[in-house]
């Protein structure tokens, strides 16, 4: 495993070094940039030229680049043009409140793609299995802006049970946190757990047509142990790739839920970054965004090798 | 007989799964009831409702974007903290006449070179020191700084000397005088110089206000605290104010309506009919006129080089459609960009254009020309998109065929700074709502030195120059400056008006008390939760 993982390494920190160059490129060759936004709409030339100085941005480029790549070596991210406050403080207090949606919504992905997957492969009621697929296509079709108001509009406003944005850190409060991370996490998790649990579905009844279930069948193992002992363990690897992929669609949809739900992630904070051009909160975050792609990609693929031997051996 | 093959499902018991049913129902019930409810303890209503002001309550604020500490000394749309945390000089009334706040009293010097300001001797910052002139005098220094980007720099630029009288009387010297030094005093805050680094990153807001910084959590908004020393006896009646940034439209509406907020100003135009049928909820529309929608037309581009061809866009938009569909109905539709509030407001200005194709359509024929194709750039957000749209509609019916730009707001922001946007783009303006002058002199498109519109005219810097500069000696006087500036804008029309906007207000009904000034800086003196 160990070396399988030190094969990997080299091309995860390409790509990083190839995505921050790309990043700096990219927010450059966008118009406008952060001593605009900062001067407002009244402002003359000299004021935009004060802040632009101020802010270093009459540096050439690659003294820019440089500088950036040298701030992420030395972990002093420095100030945020636009915001306020220093960029690694915005990122960590962002990163937590996303990392907890994710965590949240990933445990209902497992959760409701697990009982879909389950129940709609072996339940002999065949309502159970239609309503299964129904609520499946649903979750798949409606996108997660529309499910968000729904949600909203179902249990903040007509029943009034839970609230219809905002966070209370899980750490302060986790009564409270679970309340506010309800609604959010169901709305981000509900078309992945649709896809996991179709996914599974297929998986299982693949492996219950099995010669070998067959046979441990006729052998008198007893239905559950063949589900949980070798149905299973089967239709999983191929699960946990899909569970990884899935992984990066939740920090992609994060973004919008964060903004239906006034959830403060790291969704709301690119936002802000981007429509103000606050380059260092905007760099530092798409890069760690990729960062965290690379890093689930790579923990995916090592989890594949344990779950499948015959992978760490090529 | 042993059973070979299994006549039951391989799937989960019906034990199990009311098992996991009954785990489930138990950790979301534990979630929902067995603890606290998130929803009751969001709402700050203090206990025991009646008529009378009532002391205690955080009140929630959705606001939908957060506190820009680098944005401080600047308005921008969200400058609502800045009369929580700071106090002003003073405030104007209703009529645009100032109001004593920390400055109790003031006299001009009879050539206007000079104003002799008294100030409150009562007023401490929120970490105990005691407020003074020399507090005034940096106040006015900060914002001569071109770094701070305050709009009002110019006003601020035109004191050069300062003379203390004693920690509490002050005398700032004018290089030349200006008819706008109020709108410099509504603006200000006054900041407290030892902290003011601090207050640019957003870690300590130190101010003389009826509300303390408790934390700012960037993206999730401020979070206030009475201020227990404040100048005011017995205010503010509020325990605290949470500025909660919710950034999406529906969300903030559910906010409100589902009681979690319970004031806001940011409800966009077409959810506004929505919110009016919600009967828990009270919209007011504030008359500051402290933003307008505009054409803004290049003057430097054929044919709109020519007068007319610009008079016939004027005629071409219906305003009191885009008021309707884009604007939920609030606001007035006005060629003029003054709101009713202003001195220089007048009926006969406002509909100096109404919507008249025909007369579009014949003064483009006397310039020469059938049909037009222009572009029109315009800020990619639901509301402006909408108007963009409408004037499109409008200005199709007389020919002129203008192809959309959608444009992000920082992009659209550098374009009007540097002079770059096309023959024609729809945007929004600020500072009608206070001094006339201060319209041509703060507000970029309108500037008579140089605006976006690359419009020049002796003329019109004349008229300008003397607005802001000259003491008018009587009300007719002024009036007679306030004319020549509304008669020029209107017959040049290089920046073509279109709606007047005032702040709507939309609250919950137990909210009473709120106000704004000017700058719309939220003054939460008197208010309270009924």
């Amino acid at each position: 495993m160990r070396g399988y993982l030190l094969r990997r390494l080299p091309s995860a920190l390409l790509v990083l070094l190839g995505a921050s160059f790309l990043i700096f490129a990219i927010l450059r060759l966008v118009p406008g940039d952060p001593a605009t936004s900062l001067a407002g709409p009244d402002a003359d030339a000299a004021t935009v030229a004060a802040i632009r100085e101020r802010l270093g941005l009459d540096a050439p480029l690659l003294s820019q680049y440089a500088h950036w790549l040298g701030s992420l070596l030395t972990g002093d991210l420095g100030p945020s043009y636009a915001i306020g406050g220093q960029t690694s403080d915005l990122i960590g207090d962002g990163l937590g409140a996303t990392a907890e949606l994710t965590l949240a919504a990933l445990l209902l992905v497992i959760a409701l793609g697990t009982a879909f997957g389950m129940l709609g492969a072996t339940s002999p009621r065949r309502w159970v299995r239609t309503s299964i697929r129904v609520v499946t296509t649903a979750a798949l079709a409606v996108p997660p802006f529309v499910s968000g108001v729904l949600l909203v509009l179902l249990f903040a406003v007509v029943l009034g049970v839970l609230p219809p944005g905002g966070r209370v850190p899980f750490l302060t409060a986790p009564d409270l946190a679970a309340q506010y991370l309800l609604l959010p996490a169901l709305c981000l998790a509900l078309p992945s757990a649709a896809v996991l649990g179709r996914y599974l579905k297929d998986g299982i009844e693949r492996a219950l047509a099995e010669d070998c279930i067959r046979t441990a069948t006729a052998a008198g193992v007893t239905p559950r142990r063949l589900l949980w002992r070798h149905a299973l363990p089967n239709a999983l690897p191929p699960v946990v790739t899909l569970l990884g992929m899935q992984t990066g669609h939740l920090l992609g949809g994060a973004v919008l839920v964060e903004a239906i739900f006034a959830w403060p992630g790291l969704g709301q904070l690119a936002e802000q970054g981007l429509t103000r051009r606050d380059y260092p909160v905007v760099q530092d975050l798409l890069l760690l965004l990729v960062a965290v792609f690379v890093l689930v990609q790579l923990l995916t693929d090592l989890v594949y090798a344990w779950l499948d031997p015959r992978i760490r051996w090529e | 007989m042993t059973e070979l093959h299994p006549s039951t499902s391989t799937g989960p018991t019906r034990r199990t799964t009311l098992r996991a049913a009954g785990g489930g129902a138990l950790l979301l019930g534990l979630g929902l009831t067995g603890c606290r409810s998130a929803v009751s303890e969001s709402s700050s209503e203090p206990k025991g409702a009646g008529a009378a002001p009532k002391r205690g309550g955080v009140l929630s604020v959705a606001i939908n974007s957060d506190f820009t500490p680098g944005l401080l000394f600047a308005q921008s749309g969200q400058s609502y903290q800045h009369r929580l945390i700071y106090n002003t000089l003073t405030r104007y009334d209703d009529r645009l006449s100032p109001q004593p706040e920390l400055a109790t009293s003031w006299t001009y010097a009879k050539d206007g070179r000079s104003i002799t300001l008294r100030l409150r001797d009562d007023v401490t910052f929120h970490n105990g020191r005691t407020f003074t002139a020399d507090d005034v005098v940096f106040a006015v220094k900060n914002l001569q700084n071109p770094v701070r980007a305050a709009q009002l720099r110019s006003t601020a630029a035109a004191i050069t000397g300062f003379e203390k009288r004693g920690e509490h009387e002050l005398v700032l010297k004018l290089a030349h005088p200006v008819n706008n030094l109020f709108d410099l005093f509504e603006f200000m805050i006054i900041t407290d110089p030892d902290t003011i680094e601090d207050a640019l990153t957003g870690k300590k807001l130190n101010g003389t206000g009826p509300f303390a910084l408790k934390k700012w959590s960037p993206g999730s908004g401020l979070s206030l605290t009475r201020n227990d020393r404040y100048w005011q006896p017995g205010r503010p009646y509020l325990d605290g104010v949470e500025l909660r940034v919710i950034p999406q439209a529906d969300a903030l509406v559910s906010s409100l309506r589902s009681g979690q907020s319970q004031l806001s100003f940011n409800v966009p135009g077409k959810s506004l009919g929505t919110v009016k049928n919600d009967p828990r909820l009270t919209i007011t529309d504030y008359d500051t006129g402290s933003g307008a929608s505009y054409i803004g037309v290049n003057t430097a581009v054929a044919p709109l080089n020519d007068r007319t061809v610009r008079q016939a866009i004027a005629w071409a938009v219906d305003r009191d459609r885009i008021l309707a569909q884009a604007l939920g109905g609030y606001g007035l539709a006005s060629a003029a960009p003054w709101p009713k509030s202003s001195p220089a407001f007048s009926e006969a200005h406002r509909t100096h254009y109404t919507h008249d194709a025909g007369k579009a359509r014949e003064l483009l024929r006397s310039a020469g020309h059938r049909t037009l194709e222009l572009p029109l750039l315009h800020l990619a957000l639901p509301g402006d998109t909408a108007i963009a749209e409408a004037l499109q509609y409008d200005l199709k019916q007389v020919g002129i065929h203008v192809t959309l730009q959608p444009t992000d707001p920082a992009t659209g922001q550098k374009k009007l700074i540097s002079q770059d946007m096309p023959a024609l783009w729809t945007m929004g303006h600020g500072f009608s709502q206070v001094q006339p002058s201060t319209l041509a002199v703060s507000a970029y498109p309108f500037n008579e030195a140089k605006n976006t519109s690359k419009y020049r005219s002796a003329e019109y810097t004349e008229v300008v120059r003397e607005a802001w500069t000259k003491r008018e000696s009587s009300a007719a006087e002024a009036n007679a400056l306030h004319e020549k500036i509304s008669g020029i804008l209107l017959d040049e029309a290089f920046i073509i008006d279109l709606v007047v906007r005032g702040q709507i207000q939309v609250a919950a009904d137990g909210l009473h008390g709120v106000t704004l000034n000017k700058f719309s800086y939220l003054n939460l003196d008197n208010a309270y939760l009924a």
